[in-house]
């Protein structure tokens, strides 16, 4: 049957497989033991990657929840050129990306075709459903980076307190920048490797620092107060066609600001379409000569020394009188007025005869005790200090002229914690909007507290006071404009012209009121400063009517949530915020 | 009427160490096939490796069923196997399932199988059949053209799916099977003369991907991201297992999905064993399988007919071209022909049809003696 034998034949097919088998080895030997270990490094390194987590940045909410600042979720569209000009799809992709993002056709061509690389960004911020849509249409080389947006749901809503975070996410004005630390939490990092699909291998770890999501805050501002300032503020600037007005609201027992607008305001969606100078916060850095509303600081300055009575009777001297060289006058002429009335018909001479009594040194310790040139404290962005000479650089008349708020700047800030010291049996408090920060688990981790800053007149003075600044807004009172049907308002007005280089302008003003809510047992404090009104341009005329204007719906608001504000009306101790 | 102590007595006779040999190759299988899927803890696993254990069983339940049945059995309806064989094999080209541009696949009854692992067993047994038929003449040209024939028919019907690799397995098969039965070696270098000749007209009948991947094993550098890419991380693998390997679970280059994950618990199931278990360890694997074809040549050896013979010889050799192949494909010694490594490597059709052929092979070697 065969030539071979069988098994001889069996044995050179064994050899042949024994050979393969040989160079297998052979093989296995080379790689296992001389790695190329070039390569093999070169690998590594594509697998390791370096990771940032960015986190959401926490929300800004008004004291009751609502919310005024949030991150929402968009998408970043971009493409691959490079490939998408391989793959001959450009016109296509370009035509439903114009479509679908309202871009310009010829633009996007023009910066696609042929080019090489592959990235290109096509348009940041796109809103996430818009971008599930174009998803949808399955586009070659179209991706979508994850990212998020801030939004404001108000608007121009609390503006200049809330502020804005840029395009980087770093907060840039108002809370957003004072407390963007807390707001934007922690990123998070990792150093770890990656397989070929991109993914990263959990077991190949080497450093993980776990992000920390950004706190939500919660001020202390409520949109309801917020809207009756915002309002009256735009009606007094169109009324009196003013260049600016700010206001605020604050409670006397704890410094807490309710309420804080300053005009002209800006939409915060859309911050970068304004005049950097409209980001500007007046209510806290607007640096102006109070005028009369100051007359309140030197009275009760010297009631507080026991210098004078509020009976105590001043010659004002029919309008006009001459110290120090240079004349004084009285807007209203007057001949002998108490102390009270000085301050009801608000009398610039009798001030300053007030102030004269007092002394220069007693005067500035009182100022500098109101806080007067000197920060607030206030956790917001871009304070100023208000202005206050050191006695050193007085002149002679220096006195009477702070005695009547000119030769001294504050901003509206100063001069309501001022007033509110007064509302508050004499502690000046600081201000504040953070009420409360949460973290991301909604754990309180800060919680802020009522903080006495001075304490510049006793509580006899300070009522004493409350009764005087009462009597403003009667009958015949330079504020009377400002005064309420259900409750007694305590205040001052203020008119004073704008210094200009060589003296003061004869022609811009800036119109104040300053009071607090009820008079008696004061609720809350409020500050209205109206810039540059036309034609009409005194306190009394242009601001008290705003005061009013605010204080009217606030206190009804407030009066009806008695829960939170069972002492409106009333004597008690009010809660903290929440 | 099932005969308990005859039943009793074959199996006694079985080449148990082979038997080990191939249970050990399988359950290497699945804890490998796992270790390919695994991506780290907790995340969900591709239950490739629990189909494998039931393949694996259906595989050992057919093995058992061929062992004790008498493989003249298989003799004397070698045609009809062919045929069936022939026309799955037809069917396949215009019902089979297209995956990747090729029709490979045949759907029963929900269960894919594939007609070319069915045809290489049938080839087997229809040549061993033809050519220990008493009296063939081993020397005349017509018995080797006969033969060709018989091997060429599935051949091109196999290479129409397209399946190169598992149509170029059927060559060695036939060859060595001629060669081991007695004919001529002049005979054979004149076939492997012609063969190179025709080698030329064969590359413009291949497929551009089929093509590209014999350019890039001789240039892998080309390409290194596309076609390229398998054979350098495949060959990375490997070598970054050094001498005894990363340990189970703990290869990167697949678990890190640089082996394409589709492929790694099939065709690529080799390097993840030499990168976790190294150069030992792959070397191991390397000798259980010289080992169980030394069973087969045993099987072979013993034989008490031709017939028998030339099944073992057959089966041995088909299951160690695919062993030479993948691995060489592995190591990078051979272009990327997508074959599968024998008992390992994950796939239902071609788990059964090797257990069914080590099953021959058993009842080959179970009746040896006379009586």
């Amino acid at each position: 049957m065969t030539k071979q034998p069988f098994s001889w034949r069996l044995a050179c097919v064994l050899v042949l497989i024994l050979a393969a088998f040989g160079g297998l080895s052979a093989k296995l030997f080379w790689l296992h033991l001389n790695p190329n270990d070039a390569l093999r490094l070169k690998i590594q390194k594509t697998l390791k990657f370096e990771h940032k987590i960015s986190v959401g940045r926490g929300s800004i909410m008004d004291r009751n929840g609502a919310v005024m600042a949030a991150d929402i979720a968009v998408r970043d569209v971009k493409v691959d050129p490079g490939k998408l000009n391989a793959g001959g799809h450009v016109q296509y992709v370009a035509e439903q990306l114009a479509r679908m993002l309202d871009l310009d056709l010829a633009l996007l061509l023009n910066r696609l075709q042929g080019r090489t690389g592959n990235y290109a960004p096509i348009k940041r911020f796109v809103p996430a459903d818009k971008a599930d849509e174009i998803r949808a249409l399955n586009l070659p080389c179209v991706h979508f980076d994850e990212g998020s947006l801030r939004n404001y749901p108000g608007g121009a809503m609390m503006a200049h307190v809330v502020g804005f975070s840029n395009l980087n996410g770093e907060g840039s004005g108002g809370v957003e920048q004072r407390y963007n630390s807390w707001l934007r939490g922690v990123e998070g990092y990792r150093i770890s490797e990656k397989d070929a699909h991109k993914r990263e291998i959990f077991s190949r770890r080497s450093l993980d620092i776990p992000p920390q999501e950004g706190s939500d805050l919660y001020l202390t501002l409520d949109s309801r107060v917020q809207y009756y300032v915002e309002k009256a503020l735009h009606e007094a600037m169109e009324e009196h066609h003013a260049a600016g007005a700010w206001a605020i609201v604050q409670r006397v027992r704890t410094g807490e600001i309710l309420a804080m607008a300053s005009l002209p305001d800006f939409d915060l969606n859309h911050f970068g379409k304004v005049d950097p100078e409209v980001h500007r916060n007046r209510a806290i850095s607007f640096n102006y000569e109070p005028g009369s509303t100051f007359k309140v600081a030197v009275i009760a300055a010297a009631l507080n020394e026991g210098i004078i009575t509020q009976d105590e009777v001043f010659d004002c001297e029919n309008g006009t009188w001459h110290y120090g060289g240079r004349p004084l006058r009285d807007y209203h002429p007057y001949g002998l007025l108490s102390v009270q009335d000085i301050i009801k018909k608000s009398s610039n001479i009798g001030a300053a005869k007030i102030a004269l009594k007092l002394g220069e040194g007693k005067l500035e310790k009182y100022l500098r005790d109101f806080g007067v040139g000197r920060f607030t404290g206030i956790d917001l962005p871009g304070e100023e200090g208000g202005l206050l000479y050191s006695r050193a650089r007085w002149s002679k008349i220096s006195v009477t002229r702070i005695a009547m708020g000119h030769e001294v700047a504050v901003t509206a800030m100063q001069m309501l914690s001022l007033i509110s010291a007064i509302a508050n049996d004499g502690f000046l408090m600081r201000p504040y909007v953070v009420g409360t920060a949460r973290d991301c688990n909604g754990r309180i981790i800060y919680r802020a507290e009522p903080e006495v800053v001075a304490r510049p007149i006793s509580q006899e003075t300070a009522a004493q006071m409350r009764r005087l600044m009462a009597r403003v807004t009667e009958q015949g009172g330079t504020g009377s404009r400002a005064a309420l049907a259900e409750y007694t308002v305590a205040g001052k007005t203020g008119s004073a012209q704008k210094p200009v280089p060589g003296g003061y302008s004869d022609s811009a003003h800036m119109a104040s009121f300053v009071g607090f809510i009820p008079a008696e047992n004061p609720e809350i404090s409020i500050i209205v400063v109206v810039d540059e009104p036309q034609p009409l341009h005194t306190g009394g005329v242009v601001a008290a009517p705003v005061f009013k204007k605010i204080a009217e719906p606030v206190m009804r608001y407030l009066a009806s949530r008695p829960a939170e504000w069972h002492v409106v009306g009333g004597a008690s101790v009010m809660e903290a915020s929440p | 009427m099932i005969d308990l102590t005859r039943i009793r007595h074959m199996l006694r006779r079985m080449d148990w160490a082979l038997f080990c040999t191939v249970g050990a190759l399988m359950v290497l299988g699945v804890l490998f096939i796992y270790s390919a899927t695994w991506r780290g803890d907790g995340i969900p696993m591709s239950p490739f490796y629990k189909k494998q254990i039931v393949w694996a069983l259906i595989g050992m339940a057919l093995f058992f069923l061929m062992a004790l049945t008498d493989y003249h059995l298989l003799g004397e309806n070698a045609w009809w196997l062919y045929a069936t064989a022939m026309v799955l094999l037809v069917l396949v080209l215009f019902l089979g399932k297209e995956v990747y541009g090729a029709h490979r696949w045949l759907s029963f009854f929900g269960v894919q199988v594939q007609p070319s692992e069915l045809a290489k067993l049938a080839v087997i047994v229809a040549l061993a059949k033809y050519l220990s038929r008493p009296g063939r003449d081993m020397e005349s040209p017509q018995t080797t053209a006969a033969a060709l024939l018989i091997m060429g028919l599935p051949f091109i019907l196999i290479l129409r799916e397209p399946d190169l690799g598992t149509a170029a397995v059927l060559l060695p098969v036939v060859i060595l099977m001629l060669y081991a039965v007695g004919v001529p070696l002049k005979t054979l270098i004149f076939l492997g003369v012609l063969g190179l000749l025709f080698l030329p007209v064969g590359w413009f009948g291949l497929d551009q991907y089929q093509k590209k991947r014999i350019l890039v094993f001789l240039d892998p550098t080309t390409d290194p991201l596309g076609a390229g890419w398998n054979k350098m991380q495949s060959e990375i693998a490997v070598g970054s297992g050094g001498l005894l390997g990363k340990g189970w679970l703990k290869g990167t280059q697949n678990v890190l999905g640089f082996l394409p994950r589709t492929v790694a618990p099939n065709d690529f199931i080799y390097s993840v064993v030499a990168e976790e278990t190294g150069f030992v360890g792959s070397m191991a694997v390397l000798f259980l399988y010289v080992f169980v074809f030394a069973g087969c040549f045993r099987a072979a050896l013993a034989a008490r007919d031709a017939f028998g013979r030339l099944l073992c010889i057959g089966v041995g050799v088909m299951l160690y071209v695919h062993v030479m192949v993948n691995i060489a494909m592995t190591v990078g010694l051979m272009p990327i022909t997508g074959l599968p490594l024998p008992l390992m490597s994950y796939g239902g059709s071609f788990m059964v049809s090797i257990m069914a052929a080590m099953g021959i092979v058993q009842s080959v070697y179970v009746r040896r003696y006379r009586g």
